[in-house]
């Protein structure tokens, strides 16, 4: 999970948040001090249609 | 004789939000049980560490608003978190350490405390946790 930060009390906005250890994530993100970004290698691929190809008579 | 005067230097740190503005009052009490070993043929009481029972007591203005200390606090409570209270801005060093309790419980939030004509503050306390002095990292 990545994180940015969204409030100067937290860090500077637009930085990545990196916790230390202990810090309760939930918290942060309930009251909007960070937002969850997703990671390069979470996102979804859109899925391969492949064509049919025509019946031969 | 060097002392400390503290007027707005102190960082106070809740959950990695920073609580510098909302803060007036900090106590950092870094402490041990005390265990008597004494034994027969020993002339006066002596005494080992047991567990670490180190405790932090914040005195805040309380407020409300968005990313201010209720919303910073009202999830910590019941949970465990970590806090961080350094005497000055300045960077971690030996002579401004950044003392540290990792997973201190937060039992109990006053989420109001009004008296007429005063401005509203309270005091939270964190209780144990792993103890430990930052003196590298700012």
């Amino acid at each position: 999970m990545t994180y940015k930060i969204l409030n100067p009390r937290i860090g500077t906005p637009g930085d990545e948040y990196i916790p230390r250890p202990g810090v309760n994530i939930d918290a942060l993100l309930n009251a909007g001090f960070i937002v969850e970004i997703a990671s390069p290698t979470s996102e979804h691929k859109p899925a391969i249609v492949k064509k049919k190809k025509p019946a031969k008579d | 004789m060097p002392t400390s005067i503290y007027l707005s230097n102190p960082v106070v740190t809740v959950n990695s939000v920073s609580l510098t503005d909302q803060c007036t009052a900090a106590s950092f009490l870094q402490r041990y049980d005390q265990l008597e070993d004494t034994a027969f043929g020993t002339g006066s009481r002596t005494y080992t560490s047991g567990l670490g029972n180190h405790e932090l007591t914040l005195t805040l203005y309380m407020s409300y608003a968005a990313t201010e200390t209720y919303a910073t606090l009202k999830d910590l409570v019941g949970t465990t978190t970590t806090v961080i209270v350094k005497p000055t801005s300045a960077v971690d060093s030996a002579t401004n350490p950044g003392f540290t309790l990792t997973q201190t419980f937060l039992a109990e939030l006053p989420v109001i405390n009004a008296s007429l004509g005063e401005l509203s503050s309270i005091d939270i306390t964190f209780v144990g946790g792993v103890y430990s002095t930052d003196t590298t990292n700012p």
